[in-house]
């Protein structure tokens, strides 16, 4: 998985009607775009390293800088 | 063969000197049941939202004690390229719901107890579904002829 800074993970729901969850990615740890991410967690600010696994993808964003 | 590679769900990571309240509020936010606690590229810990009602509010802590006071060390581990059989063997042997999942020294991810029932449950649904059909639409042969 490669991402960039500014784009979303998306982890999937795991039961029947359990919402998708999604955070913004802030920092690249990994080599090449590769994990692990800081991430932010939706509207509550809170930072935390993300390993995304089977149940994650990228929303990739075009980045103008 | 199938690997936890194939199975394993997303993992998040909190630094040992994160508040169990923020703890909470990722878990909460993430839709985890647990969290890797990491310091730096090393895992030193795991935390389950059990930990966080056993051995926090039970025991009266504030929210802004540090979550590694919470966490679990050491950590059982499995191999991202190991079998499933594995992670059985684990899962049956110390009673665990989560495995944390490592490729070398790092970690990548969690596998919980339900990804194995949820793989297990459709194996045995490929199985039985010939089966399955075979009661429903059931397919004689035709009878032998018999020689006269």
């Amino acid at each position: 998985m490669r991402a960039s800074v500014g784009d979303r993970m998306v982890i999937r729901g795991h039961r029947i009607g359990e919402p998708n969850r999604d955070c913004e990615i802030l920092e690249v740890r990994g080599a090449d775009g590769g994990p692990p991410y800081l991430v932010r967690w939706g509207d509550s600010g809170h930072e935390a390293l993300f390993f995304p696994g089977n149940d994650a993808f990228v929303e990739h964003y075009e980045h103008t800088s | 063969m199938r690997t936890i590679e194939m199975l394993h769900r997303s993992g998040v990571g909190v630094a040992p000197s994160q508040t169990i309240r923020a703890a909470a509020a990722i878990m909460e936010q993430a839709g985890v049941g647990s969290l890797a606690v990491v310091e730096g590229e090393r895992l030193v810990g795991i935390v389950t939202d059990r930990d966080l009602v056993r051995r926090a509010l039970a025991r009266g802590l504030e929210g802004d004690a540090r979550i590694d006071s919470v966490m679990t060390s050491p950590v059982i581990t499995v191999e991202a390229d190991d079998s499933l059989d594995v992670a059985y063997g684990l899962f049956a042997t110390h009673g665990l719901r989560r495995l944390a999942v490592m490729r070398g020294d790092n970690f990548v991810g969690m596998l919980t107890i339900d990804d194995l029932l949820v793989a297990l449950a459709e194996q045995l649904s490929s199985l039985a579904r010939p089966i399955t059909a075979e009661i429903l639409f059931p397919h004689r042969d035709p009878a032998v002829p018999v020689a006269t």
